[in-house]
């Protein structure tokens, strides 16, 4: 199993984008959590002294991605935290038609000192907000407003 | 002349060019932008693309307009103008952005360039202390739910009510810095977490708050500089540039979510999801604008708050209150709004994302000390090549519902500016030439380094040859603080 994610560079020139490659819905979910991760801070500078169970659902991945990160931004402003790592577990939603997520994000209260902090990052956008299926590995497509 | 766009682009004036309505499918006006030649050949694809979808939305008026600092945004180009009638027109949260009323706000003082060089350092020290900056940076202010909604409600009266500031700041901030219209039970639960705790901060990206140095050889109209409380002989003034931080982005996030539905039910179809939207008199385009009026007091509150600790900051370093050091507030002005403003045609839904507001002489909104001569506009230009004070036009009323430019528009990506520049290296550069940096991220600061951004100087040359803005002074940077 395995995960990747690149920085774009000619993409949203005043923000973040990222691809975000896994060959899994699980393993998509954990490269695009990465980058986003990494785009906040150096998640090598960051404990896993605060910690936070996850699970959304959406009647598609797509939906289920954007809500999936958009949460991360959302919990590093309530809880002033930044992140070390996640575990993402994507699966079909048989019963109920569409897919859902579970997982754990750790992390920290922030520490400017400590954190090798990056970007604050605004939201999770639509623009170019691509996932997609190729072959055998899963693609998305990310702007995060910075 | 190679443009990033197969579109027809004609010339109509030096500065201004136009994209005939029967370019695009749907279009319903032309679309504007102003531009010297250079700037026109510099500018993205995406501009091209973006303007002429602005110019496809239901109720617009005139043109779809991009100044001259515009570039690839989310829907709308930054530095995108519109107007929509209200009546069969559309509001946008793509026309206005995420950080809802990220705005400017200068403030003046009697100090000079040789009273605060011995002391810059301690200065920058003490601001980096009192302003919280970075990621997830929390203000000193603690609020409960209640006391929340008051801001969202009173904006900067509430900050002055509670001694953040002077009365007579008030009347120097657009709107007075209360939007009437803010409803919060039109914001959710998300959007007062996320916001609660950050009055008073700055955030990161290019948000910063920069000690700034008025010369005698920058001032261009001394007699309105004057007016403004700007008298050059290297005084020294302070530039805030933040918004409404995470209160107004989850209020974006969520009514782009309301209106890609609202869509469907209206029957609306439009060239891009960030262009989601619906009918400015529907319930959910009165709940987007409810809510957008709180986010945008919020942000006035933030500036004003922040205002409060620059002089307390000065107070402790020069052992004076800020009262006598003049510290009064030049003005306040948004560049990421919806506002309902009156024009030739009636009532219009002003759209400026990444565009200021700049009002000519005579508009009964200006305050009486600014009314014969016309709003001050504040540009911010990139943390090394300094900024623009400037003043609004008729003209500006005439050709652009009042709006002009808003920075420098940038022309590097992030990631490209962090591979050119290391952070440490960048602040060494700028100890140099002696402008004290104080990042909490070397890494954001990497990002936003002159290079990556067009010249202001020929920015703010274009909307003041194209008179929808004329410059007044420019402001040079010896301290600056970031996130």
């Amino acid at each position: 199993m395995t995960h990747q994610f690149t920085f774009l560079e000619d993409v949203a020139l005043a923000d973040a984008a990222f691809e975000a490659i896994g060959d899994s819905p699980s393993e998509l979910f954990l490269a695009a959590t990465r980058a986003v991760i990494e785009t906040m801070v150096n998640p090598d500078t960051v404990s896993a002294s605060w910690r936070r169970e996850m699970e959304h659902q959406a009647p598609d991945l797509a939906s289920l991605l954007f809500d999936w990160l958009s949460d991360i931004v959302y919990l590093k402003d309530v809880h002033g935290v930044v992140f070390h790592e996640a575990t993402a577990v994507v699966t079909e939603d048989r019963p109920h038609g569409g897919w859902k997520a579970r997982g754990t994000l750790t992390g920290e209260l922030i520490d400017a000192q400590r954190h090798e902090l990056r970007a604050d990052v605004k939201a999770v956008t639509k623009h170019l907000y691509d996932v997609r299926h190729d072959d055998d590995r899963w693609v998305a497509r990310v702007v995060l407003d910075i | 002349m190679k443009l990033n766009t197969d579109m027809q682009v004609n010339r109509i004036a030096d500065e201004i060019w136009e994209i005939p309505a029967s370019e695009k499918a749907g279009m319903l006006v032309p679309a504007r932008i102003y531009a010297t030649k250079q700037i026109l050949a510099s500018m993205d694809s995406g501009v091209f693309e973006q303007v002429t979808n602005v110019a496809c939305l239901p109720g617009i008026r005139r043109y779809a307009l991009c100044m001259p600092d515009g570039h690839w945004g989310y829907g709308f180009p930054i530095g995108g103008v519109a107007a929509f009638d209200p009546h069969d027109g559309v509001i946008s949260p793509g026309g206005v952005g995420y950080d809802i009323n990220c705005g400017m706000r200068l403030i003046r003082t009697d100090l000079t360039l040789t009273d605060v060089q011995p002391r810059l350092e301690q200065l920058m020290t003490e601001l980096f202390r009192r302003v919280p900056a970075g990621v997830g940076s929390k203000g000193f202010v603690r609020l409960d739910r209640l006391k929340f909604e008051e801001v969202m409600c009173k904006g900067a009266r509430w900050c002055v009510e509670q001694g953040y500031g002077w009365h007579e700041d008030l009347s120097r901030i657009e709107e007075q810095g209360c939007i009437p219209g803010a409803d919060p039970s039109k914001v959710s639960d998300r959007a007062v977490e996320r916001g609660i705790s950050q009055l008073g901060t700055l955030g990161s990206g290019n948000h910063y708050l920069e000690v700034q140095v008025a010369s005698n050889d920058r001032i261009f109209d001394p007699q309105t500089a004057a007016a403004f409380g700007i008298t050059g002989q290297d005084q020294i003034v302070v530039m805030v540039h933040c918004g409404s931080r995470g209160f107004g982005h989850q209020v974006a996030s969520d009514y782009l979510k309301v209106f890609e539905k609202a869509m469907r039910r209206y029957g609306l179809v439009v060239k891009d999801q960030q262009l989601a939207c619906a009918p400015f008199r529907s319930p959910e385009g009165q709940d987007y604008f409810a809510g957008m009026n709180c986010a945008a007091n919020s942000a006035f509150a933030n500036r004003q708050v922040i205002t409060h600790q620059v002089r307390e900051a000065f107070g402790a370093v020069f052992g004076r209150p800020a009262e006598s050091l003049g510290m009064d507030v030049v003005y306040d002005v948004a560049h990421n709004i919806a506002k309902v403003e009156r024009y030739e045609e009636g009532e219009l839904v002003v759209h400026r994302k990444g565009a200021t507001r700049a009002f000519g002489p005579g508009r009964q909104e200006l305050p009486d000390r600014y009314r014969e001569i016309g709003q001050p506009v504040i540009c911010g230009g990139s943390m090394e090549t300094g900024s623009y004070l400037l003043v609004g036009t008729d003209q500006a009323m005439r050709e652009t519902f009042g709006s002009t430019m808003h920075g420098s528009g940038r022309t590097m990506s992030r990631a490209q500016a962090k591979k050119s520049v290391r952070g440490e290296q960048l602040k060494q550069q700028m100890a140099q030439r002696g402008i004290i940096v104080k990042a909490v991220s070397m890494s954001g600061l990497a990002e936003e380094a002159g290079f990556a951004y067009k010249n202001i100087s020929d920015v703010v040359e274009t909307v003041d040859r194209a008179g929808i803005t004329k410059k007044v002074a420019e402001l040079r940077p010896i301290g600056n603080i970031k996130g």
